[in-house]
């Protein structure tokens, strides 16, 4: 189907849309009331049929707006419905999520942050904010009381998850519970998982965020357009450089205009060292859940050349800084080239050989193979993005489908698998990683002279969308402007956003001692995984993280002496 | 010197303590222990639990839901320990000071229930990894 093809089917559902505006080349906005638009987004999701990308929640002056953004990847273009909630005493629509699984952590969202009331939806407990949050204050309104210590009143009595509620933690809990999180011993950040169990094998998941909630989006509202790069960069650190692009790509299509070439391609190859050494670190901590602390040691020491030459470049190991409105920062100095091709080689070598480690090992086979499946039906049902996607056969990859910065120019092509399990995402990875260096040496290649950078003086009014393919897959920026120096509302969608919540699909089932990879697998920005307390309601033991790591580590042992391989060894790296 | 910090002294064994960073400070705390830094040769070591730690690398700027379960960590490690506000976040809040969710900086909250912790700030966002070993080496020679 190709753009025309999709125009005309949208015209279908006029009789339900109060006008359909199409702002940019690849960007359709449809407008409806609020009790058409269940009908607008079954018919987009289920008959077009569009991938769900994020809703985003508006308080403007007169309404509430609820925005719903798909996305067509074929052409890459982004298809909105913009419905107006008119009663603001008591806002509320009905909810999408009843068809469309992928919206239920936005619309929970939105009913917290801005109290719009979704109708029918199946599990309507608190999010994203504290549990002592008082219930009616919601702080993305435009009338919220300017932040302070903690707003005033009673602390809430809603539940969030079973076992961690302040409404039923007294309550005693009728199945045996895994409770993972929120805090882990090795890294990264906290989010808590209750596994329901029985015996070894997990038949619910549950999942409670809020913990790294810092309310980007209202402290964006509040700085000038310039200075929200750095504010996104610091969103999550390992994709510092997608979301600030992401950012800059919605801010200029607002703007209306192109920065020069040279900034377009320093901008593909910062993002690209990016996804290599994100890539990098996700196979080392994969080699560390099952066992392999060698692959974790050798993966982490080939991604510092990587951090070296981003700091370099930009002067910083991460958080960039290096992308503006307009263009650039700082730009690659020639006399840096030579060496950001020595450092590709080696690690192009030491990417082949994990890749090879990977692919040839038994024992990894038998431990990642069938674990964790992510069938295609889901993967599209909850709507995933990047390796996660292209994992499951759904190969999506906004660098292809809409491409920004220098993507259009270089030659490269878009790694999918069909399987769906562990063992395809980690091979996605390790194959993307060689996808980046050769992108990078092309860019390098081809590196235009010139400015890195253009002045752009105002933002006009008005609304657009940027998208970045992250190494963890699509980030989604939507920015509204009103002619001033700031942005009026300002939504960000980072990957795991949508990845996460498709554990319910990947985890059910598993046994415990594959859980700790399969929440691995999506590389989850908060992954959660240590710290487990296994609460068995048989014997009612309790095991600690160690305890379930040591199982995995097990799972593996026991594997490779039944397949009788070969120790791996330190010459084999 | 008492004979509590004369041990504290010698491998110091660290927990890691996330309240809301962004991943940066995070990655670099993990990158301490892979082969470029490594400073498992001097002793410190990540532990799971923070009933084994001596010092608590606490990241980010504490979010509201992170606070109650940072006071809770902070009254499981043994004392005497040090506490390392690791990244401008965890010093200062950083650039999320106006977010309505941050109840932060990290001094504040572990003030609030032990007014003598042993406080140590290394900043930077993120900072160097080493910029972390020398923070740890000057606070352990402080003491």
């Amino acid at each position: 189907m190709n753009q025309q093809q999709l125009n005309s089917k949208l015209e279908e559902i006029k009789d339900k849309l109060i006008d359909i505006e199409q702002k940019a080349e690849n960007r359709i906005f449809l407008l409806c009331e609020a009790e058409n638009a269940c009908a607008v987004n079954k018919f987009l999701f289920e008959d077009v049929p569009l991938r769900f990308v994020i809703a985003t929640g508006i308080d403007s002056d007169d309404c509430f707006e609820v925005l719903y953004h798909y996305a067509y990847d074929p052409t890459g273009c982004v298809v909105t419905v913009k419905t107006f909630i008119r009663d603001r005493q008591n806002p509320s629509i009905e909810s999408i999520a009843p068809f469309l699984p992928a919206a239920e952590w936005i619309e929970r969202e939105m009913h917290d942050l801005l109290g719009i009331d979704f109708k029918n939806h199946p599990d309507m407990r608190r999010l994203i904010l504290s549990d002592d949050w008082p219930e009616g204050v919601y702080p993305m309104r435009k009338d919220a009381p300017k932040p302070k210590e903690r707003p005033d009143g009673q602390p809430s009595r809603r539940p969030t998850v079973q076992s961690q509620s302040p409404a039923q933690r007294t309550v005693r809990l009728s199945k045996p519970i895994v409770a993972v999180g929120p805090f882990h011993p090795l890294q990264e950040e906290m989010e808590f998982f209750q596994l329901t169990v029985d015996g070894e094998i997990v038949t619910d998941i549950d999942m409670r965020i809020s913990y790294n909630h810092r309310g980007i989006e209202k402290i964006s509202e509040s700085l000038q357009f310039d200075q929200v790069p750095l504010l996104v960069s610091r969103i999550c650190g390992i994709c510092s450089a997608s979301h600030p692009l992401a950012y800059v790509n919605a801010v200029e299509e607002i703007a209306g205009v192109t920065p020069p070439d040279r900034a377009q391609y320093v901008r593909t190859i910062i993002a690209e060292l990016e996804r290599i050494h994100s890539h990098m670190l996700w196979v080392g901590l994969a080699g560390h859940f099952i066992g392999y602390d060698t692959v974790f040691m050798w993966a982490w020491r080939y991604r510092e050349p990587v951090l070296d030459l981003l700091e370099e470049i930009t002067g910083n190991r991460n958080n960039y800084g290096n992308v503006k409105v307009g263009g650039c920062r700082e730009d690659i100095p020639d006399e840096l080239i030579p060496r950001i091709l020595k450092d590709l080689d080696l690690i192009e070598k030491k990417t082949e050989m994990l890749t090879k480690a990977v692919l040839d090992d038994p024992i990894i086979h038998a431990r990642l193979k069938g674990v964790g499946t992510l069938t295609k039906e889901d993967a599209i049902k909850y709507a995933v993005a990047g390796p996660t996607a292209r994992g499951s056969g759904v190969a999506i990859d906004v660098r292809a489908d809409e491409p920004y910065a220098a993507y259009a120019d270089l030659d490269w092509k878009v790694i999918s698998q069909p399987e769906g399990d562990v063992f395809a995402k980690a091979v996605v990875r390790l194959l993307e990683t060689l996808e980046s260096v050769k992108i990078i040496r092309q860019a390098l290649k081809k590196l235009p002279k010139g400015p890195i950078d253009m002045e752009v003086k105002e933002i006009p009014p008005g609304e657009g969308c940027g998208r970045a393919e992250a190494p963890r897959g699509e980030t989604f920026h939507y920015v509204r402007s009103d002619g001033g120096n700031r942005p009026t509302r300002h939504k960000a969608r980072a990957p795991s956003y949508v990845n996460v919540p498709s554990f319910r699909a990947s985890c059910i089932g598993q046994h415990i001692a594959d859980v700790t990879i399969t929440l691995a697998a999506v590389d989850p920005c908060y992954s959660c995984t240590e710290r487990l307390a296994v609460v068995d309601g048989h014997s009612n033991i309790v095991h600690d993280y160690e305890a379930l790591l040591k199982l995995s580590r097990e799972k593996t042992a026991r594997l490779k002496k039944e397949i009788g391989a070969p120790e791996l060894k330190m010459e084999d790296l | 010197m008492s004979w509590k910090i004369w041990s504290l002294k010698k491998s110091v064994w660290v927990f890691h303590v996330n309240t809301g960073a962004c991943n940066n400070c995070d990655i670099e705390v993990v990158d301490l222990l892979t082969p470029k830094f490594d400073v498992e040769r001097f002793g410190i070591k990540l532990v799971g639990s923070p009933r084994h730690a001596d010092a608590l690398l606490v990241t980010g700027g504490v979010t509201a839901q992170a606070a109650p379960r940072l006071r809770e960590i902070y009254r499981q490690t043994p004392k005497p320990c040090i506490v390392f506000c690791i990244g401008a976040c965890a010093c200062d809040k950083g650039i999320f000071t106006t977010g309505y969710h941050m109840v932060g900086p990290v001094d504040k909250i572990i003030k609030e229930i032990d007014p003598n912790a042993i406080i140590a700030y290394v900043p930077g966002c993120p900072p160097k990894p080493e910029a972390m070993i020398s923070g740890v080496v000057k606070a352990l020679s402080a003491l």
